[in-house]
């Protein structure tokens, strides 16, 4: 990769090529909403030409429509929000006779996120909704901290997400994506095994298990116990998962996890990442995706690189590696 | 940037803003704005005004915005703000606050200077429905003065009278009472104080002075509150018991403040559960969920018949 050697002559921005492809879907640029930070994209319609980003995944949707979870729902900790929503949601029928032809009539790229607490729930969405032409792809939601069965914690063995991604490939011909937790000892064991039951790409990562304590009533400062973490205080953490499960698989990874800026998003692509997800900053400023995708481009236009696709898995751990090396020659003095 | 951030730096924010008119056409906007001034108003109370740039819709009473400190922010997300007052000065739209600086995201915006800009979005949520006939009782409790100061002065601007309830604790936290007088001074409205140790005006609650002054009142009454949640429960039920309608400004830890999160749930009442599931594919976008309704865009005003108050928090 020869990206980082001699400096290029910067490019004219809208001269950058910015679509890559995530299975047999090409994004026309690497930026996505994350799931559950965008509701069904029709909320931000009005301040965002959802036509511009590289698409939108909708709020998670299961077979029957979810109240969600008892308050409190949110809560703010250092650089990042607790969230306990659990997967409140409109429900399979509602989502598709209502959400999704209000997202082709804006045309959006869609990626319709699915739960279920069993594969048999995975099943009837993608029976339902498998064939929808306003779908461009599918995530399923392998990863939910928040809810009481069918959650992250369910999920995380690796021999039934291979079994039920096996189970689902045959009901869509449109891409499967999974959502994977960070919460797991290897996530390149959950990450192969999507890969071995045919997923066509990977979601890396969801938000991390999380709570927080207030003292003067020795209660959570949730409904639940535990939450999911997310926003800037995830990011370092949420890059190495996505850069671990990148390393272990061959197909493409979208990359979540506190992305707020250009920058943010050009890390997750260096470390493997086809797209990324942009997610809690949405709820800090709702253009937030637009800004992403606009400082990423001209990040690359700077830099001289003409295609985001160069980028893509362009740090290599070597040098990294080697200054640890050298740092412990010096007595651990970096 | 409510006032109940209990913890600096790990701000509960709370929405102190407001069953109203239907959900409009989404008009929220994310802007600049400027500090115009910021002054004292007493028990650690700060005055805050802002101009908003051309295309900011005027916020009604009952609103919110999201506000936003720029970088670098000590806390990450936007605070909900309840507008205490929108009027325009040389055609620019200037827009009131009142809050106290207890948590760190509070302190910092105590600290901007006349001239520094903040980032706030709105105007969000479904306000006071003011037009609604009958005598206008405006009930406030504590800091929850804030929008009711603004629904004083749109009652004004539309020359209707009104009763103003304002209750604390101590005559000491009647933050704002000046305020709430200048708005009452023309027209006949009338702001009756209640206190809980009897230091100003009626010793005891407000449910305690509106249950005095009701029998005086021309009928039908209709409420707009604001305050702490047990003080709403018992406006609630005074006047669902009483025949009075109710529109009671709730407040939220929020994430977003505009829909998507999901994140402020206040628990349905069995009577709107009802309507929701009859409404069922024909109910707005953003509705449907028969438990819980959403702070920020179902509210922050509600109906009293709207909520369970059981289950309020």
């Amino acid at each position: 990769m020869s990206y980082a050697a001699p400096k290029r002559a910067a490019l004219a921005p809208e001269r950058i090529d910015l679509s890559v492809r995530v299975g047999s879907l090409t994004l026309r640029n690497p930026i996505l909403t994350a799931s559950g930070t965008f509701g069904y994209g029709d909320e931000y319609a009005h301040v965002i030409d959802l036509a511009t980003i590289g698409g939108v995944v909708t709020k998670t949707v299961t077979v029957k429509p979810r109240a969600g979870n008892a308050p409190q729902r949110v809560a703010e900790t250092a650089s990042g929000m607790l969230n306990s929503i659990g997967l409140e949601n409109v429900g399979l029928e509602r989502f598709r006779d209502e959400k999704l032809p209000r997202l082709k009539q804006l045309e959006a790229t869609v990626i319709a996120s699915i739960g279920g607490e069993t594969p048999e729930e995975l099943e009837t969405l993608l029976r339902a909704l498998g064939r929808e032409p306003g779908v461009g792809a599918f995530e399923v939601n392998f990863s939910c901290p928040n809810v009481a069965a069918g959650g992250a914690r369910y999920w995380a063995d690796a021999d039934r997400l291979e079994r039920t991604l096996a189970r689902l490939k045959p009901l869509t011909d449109k891409p499967l994506i999974a959502k994977l937790s960070p919460d797991v000892t290897d996530i390149r064991d959950t990450a192969r095994a999507c890969e071995r039951g045919g997923a066509d790409a990977l979601t890396a990562v969801n938000t991390f298990v999380a709570m927080s304590i207030d003292l003067d009533g020795m209660t959570s400062r949730l409904g639940r116990a535990t939450g999911g973490l997310s926003g800037p205080a995830i990011k370092p953490m949420a890059l190495a998962r996505c850069w671990e499960a990148a390393g272990a698989v061959k197909i493409p990874v979208l990359g979540s996890g506190g992305i707020a800026s250009g920058r943010d998003a050009l890390e997750f692509i260096a470390a493997g990442a086809t797209a990324v997800q942009v997610g809690t900053a949405t709820f800090v400023e709702p253009e937030a995706s637009t800004r992403v995708l606009a400082e990423m481009r001209a990040w690359l236009a700077a830099n001289g690189i003409a295609r985001v696709t160069d980028l893509i898995g362009a740090f290599r751990a070597e040098p990294a590696q080697e200054a640890t090396t050298a740092a412990a020659r010096n007595g651990g003095q970096p | 940037m409510t006032t109940r951030e209990r913890v600096p730096g790990r701000a509960t924010a709370r929405a102190r803003i407001a069953t109203a008119a239907p959900a409009a056409r989404r008009t929220w906007r994310q802007v600049r704005a400027r500090v115009v001034s910021q002054r004292e108003s007493g028990a650690s109370f700060r005055w805050l005004e802002l101009e908003l740039p051309a295309g900011f819709v005027a916020p009604v009473a009952g609103q919110f915005v999201q506000l936003l400190l720029e970088f670098p922010s000590p806390v990450l997300l936007p605070r909900p703000m309840s507008v205490a007052s929108a009027r325009r000065v040389r055609g620019k739209l200037r827009v009131g606050f009142l809050y106290a600086a207890v948590g760190a995201g509070t302190r910092a915006l105590s600290e901007l200077p006349p001239g520094a800009s903040v980032s706030v979005t709105g105007p969000l949520g479904r306000g006071y429905p003011l037009s609604e006939p009958g005598t206008p009782v405006l009930i406030a409790g504590g800091r929850g003065v804030a929008p009711l100061l603004m629904a004083a002065d749109e009652l004004a601007r539309s020359r209707r009278r009104c009763e103003f309830v304002f209750g604390a604790r101590t005559g000491a936290l009647l933050i704002g009472v000046s305020e709430a007088r200048t708005r009452l001074s023309r027209g006949g409205s009338r702001l009756h104080l209640a206190t809980d140790d009897g230091s100003r005006g009626f010793e005891g609650d407000v449910v305690g002075l509106l249950t005095k002054l009701a029998p005086k009142l021309e009928r039908p009454l209709v409420i707009h509150a604001c305050g702490p949640h047990g003080m709403l429960a018992a406006v609630a039920r005074w006047a669902m018991a009483n025949g009075a309608r109710a529109h009671l400004a709730m407040e939220s830890v929020m994430a977003c403040g505009t829909g998507v999160c999901r994140g402020c749930p206040l628990p349905r009442s069995g009577e709107a559960r009802q309507r929701v599931l009859a409404e069922g594919a024909a109910a707005a976008a953003l509705k449907g969920n028969p438990e819980w309704a959403m702070c920020c865009t179902d509210g922050p005003v509600f109906e009293s018949r709207e909520l369970d108050w059981e289950r309020v928090e």
